[in-house]
């Protein structure tokens, strides 16, 4: 089994150039610079050409401008806007493309928010992120999320990146009493392919329209979240059939130290692939129905600042028995060469393909500067994983985040099969 | 004309007897409740400057703004960090035990839990925002001097019905003259876990309130955080602002 060597050193310098605001939040501006050395090995034409080292260095500069502007009492327009520039896009050493840096930009957030009624009902319109889950490393209650943009490094295990790309549509939020009901319409927004590219640095298209409603209510200590979603397809889907999901989610405290979540949401039908023979490379499509998403965990804190979070993890749409075993078998025959075919151990993403899944971080402050986090996730059925430890400075105007991870996992394993072997990262971050 | 003067002067002394002997009259708990009072404003808006020291050394320093109602277990509030630029645009809401925290560029408050609340430097917003009356009895009242002022010494036991209060035991000094807390020792019982040291009052909005309050750590008094307004207001909100829904929607403003 020859497995991708990727030994990679990125140095990301975060350089916030936050303005002087005359009000809260008025302006903030983060740039952040990636240098990434690799070392990869890359079969030079498959899939039975020989496999070779090459190295090169991939330079990224990405930034983001935020403002919110209150306009009147009650009324006030906020914003995101992001932007990188790429020296290698294709980030493989490989296809190093000649002399080209690929730019992107995108609109993440632009909405208008009033109060009708101050503290009651409030409506906003324009692009938003939505994210009612409370999981740190699997968020079910995500329902449509279009995953972070970018290639910042994802330091601490975190299923939500830095920054994501929001959707155009409108919300309306009624807060009574202890329960609060909310409902986001989002449009289906495509011009055709001359639109498309020429938007193509403000928004990606919306294919589809989708009607998120949530109801949260306070029972006691505990925060109960309700919510269903009618699509057509799924993000960048072109299924125009109505799919129905639903979730729901608890969050509460049991005593002073420890906080608890659980969560679950699940799709009336979903699309999968599935490999109907490993050794001939042959795949199919399955459908899926109601094949819950669920997540459930606690954090604990102690009086010395030390923190403990364990998450469980369930996939009902993945794989496991003869199905994962043949989707193991399929991908390790893929990485050899034997043949060409889709990647179905990525297709719900990185490490992503079987049922059960575990997370735990514990995190802890060594002075009042320095911190230290820990954390594994591991996949359950096949004891393989994912670790990473980090350090952290912090001073008032800037931090460095230093980080190892390791894949660890025999090449029988879903982990054992990822083409990332290890990887340090070194971040700092400069706010102004 | 001269037995006028002197019946307006009885009558005066009498005024003045009465009301003294209403102040004596009343029971420590009731003394209690007249601290809370004149220094009480509901509604209250404010920016505050929170300067965290270890000796003289200055370890960190932020800067909040937010509103709050209602004390103690009752309280709630709403508060955005607004420096170091480190932390600025992380929005909190405290209702009473339960804490969310969100963070810059995320949409969903995540939930904290009290100890973790205890442990960070909001957790001094506790000491301010403690209703001595509200959250806890009377267990003893004794008169004393304290740095050449003579104060009321209460020593209060957390109510049975507020067991979720922070702190189990306070012991409190109030200038008897002013009824101004000057000094407070904050403890599960056994353990003090906060000395707060109340100064700089000043008038506003009709209340008596001390602007300034220093907290050093039970554990380490060398390490202390002081709690400065900078601005203070009145804003009345629904209470639904205190929602974990609206947080993503509010936009902090300087008090009025």
């Amino acid at each position: 089994m020859k497995r991708i060597l990727l030994p990679g050193l990125l140095l990301g310098v975060l350089i916030g150039v936050a303005s002087r605001p005359s009000a809260l939040w008025a302006w903030d501006a983060q740039a952040l610079l990636d240098v990434l050395p690799t070392a990869a090995l890359v079969q030079q034409t498959p899939p039975f050409g020989p496999w070779m080292q090459t190295e090169t260095t991939e330079l990224t500069l990405q930034g983001a401008l935020s403002h919110t502007q209150p306009i009147v009492e009650g009324l006030s327009l906020s914003g995101t806007v992001w932007g990188m520039a790429d020296s290698l896009p294709s980030q493989s050493p490989l296809s190093t493309p000649a002399a080209k840096i690929d730019l992107q930009s995108r609109v993440l957030e632009m909405k208008l928010v009033w109060e009708a009624i101050p503290g009651t009902l409030i409506w906003d319109a324009g692009k938003k992120v939505i994210h009612p889950s409370s999981g740190f490393f699997r968020t079910p209650l995500n329902v449509i999320s279009h995953g972070p943009l970018g290639n910042t490094a994802n330091l601490t295990g975190s299923a939500v990146g830095t920054w994501e790309e929001g959707w155009v549509g409108t919300d309306v939020t009624l807060l009574v009493g202890s329960l609060s009901i909310a409902d986001f319409f989002s449009p289906r927004l495509e011009g055709g392919a001359a639109a498309d590219t020429a938007l193509q640095y403000l928004s990606t298209p919306q294919p589809d329209w989708q009607d998120l409603a949530r109801v949260d209510l306070r029972l006691g200590e505990a925060d109960v979240r309700l919510l269903g979603l009618l699509s057509t397809g799924g993000p960048g889907s072109g299924d125009t059939s109505v799919h129905v999901t639903a979730g729901a989610g608890l969050d509460t405290n049991i005593g002073q130290a420890v906080t608890v979540r659980a969560e679950v949401s699940a799709e009336n039908s979903q699309n999968r692939m599935v490999v109907t023979d490993s050794q001939l490379g042959t795949t199919g499509a399955q459908a899926v129905s109601w094949a819950p998403r669920a997540l459930a965990g606690f954090t604990w804190t102690n009086a010395d600042q030390l923190s403990v979070m364990a998450e469980y993890y369930y996939n009902g749409a993945g794989f496991i028995g003869d199905d994962y075993a043949r989707l193991i078998a399929y991908s390790q025959n893929l990485r050899n060469g034997s043949f060409t075919g889709p990647d179905v151990l990525d297709q719900f993403g990185d490490f992503s393909a079987a049922q059960h899944y575990g997370f735990a971080r514990v995190a802890g402050k060594i002075d009042d500067k320095l911190t230290a986090a820990g954390w594994t996730t591991v996949n359950l059925q096949d004891f393989s994983g994912l670790t990473g430890i980090v350090l952290t400075l912090s001073y008032d105007t800037w931090t460095v985040n230093a980080s190892l991870m390791d894949a660890w996992g025999n090449t029988g394993t879903e982990a054992g099969l990822s083409p990332l072997l290890w990887r340090v990262d070194m971040e700092v971050s400069l706010f102004l | 004309m001269k037995k006028m003067h002197r019946a307006s002067l009885l009558l005066a002394a009498l005024v003045l007897l009465g009301g003294a002997s209403g102040l004596y009259a009343a029971s420590p708990g009731e003394l209690l409740a007249q601290v809370d009072a004149r220094r009480y404003v509901p509604d209250l808006s404010f920016v505050m400057r929170m300067t965290s020291f270890d000796g003289d050394k200055q370890v960190e320093s932020n800067t909040l703004w937010g509103f709050v109602k209602g004390t103690g277990t009752e309280n709630r509030s709403l508060i955005a960090f607004a420096d170091p630029a480190s932390v600025k645009g992380r929005k909190m809401l405290m209702d009473g035990n339960i804490v969310y925290l969100l963070f810059p560029k995320t949409t969903n408050p995540i939930r904290l839990s009290p100890l973790q609340v205890l442990l960070g430097q909001a957790s001094n917003g506790d000491v301010v925002r403690t209703g001595f009356a509200q959250d806890y009895d009377v267990a003893s009242l004794a008169e004393t001097d304290r740095e050449g002022v003579h104060c009321y010494q209460f020593t209060l036991a957390v109510k049975e019905d507020r067991k979720d209060a922070s702190y189990r035991r306070i012991v409190l000094w109030v200038e008897k003259e002013t009824l101004r807390p000057v000094y407070a020792e904050f403890s599960t019982g056994d353990k003090l876990l906060k000395q707060a040291t109340y100064k700089d009052y000043r008038a506003a909005m009709g209340k008596d309130i001390p602007f300034a309050v220093d907290i050093r750590d039970g554990d380490n008094p060398q390490k202390h955080t002081i709690m400065e307004y900078v601005k203070v207001g009145q804003k009345a909100v629904p209470d639904t602002v205190f929602r974990r829904d609206y947080l993503p929607s509010w936009v902090p403003e300087l008090p009025r």
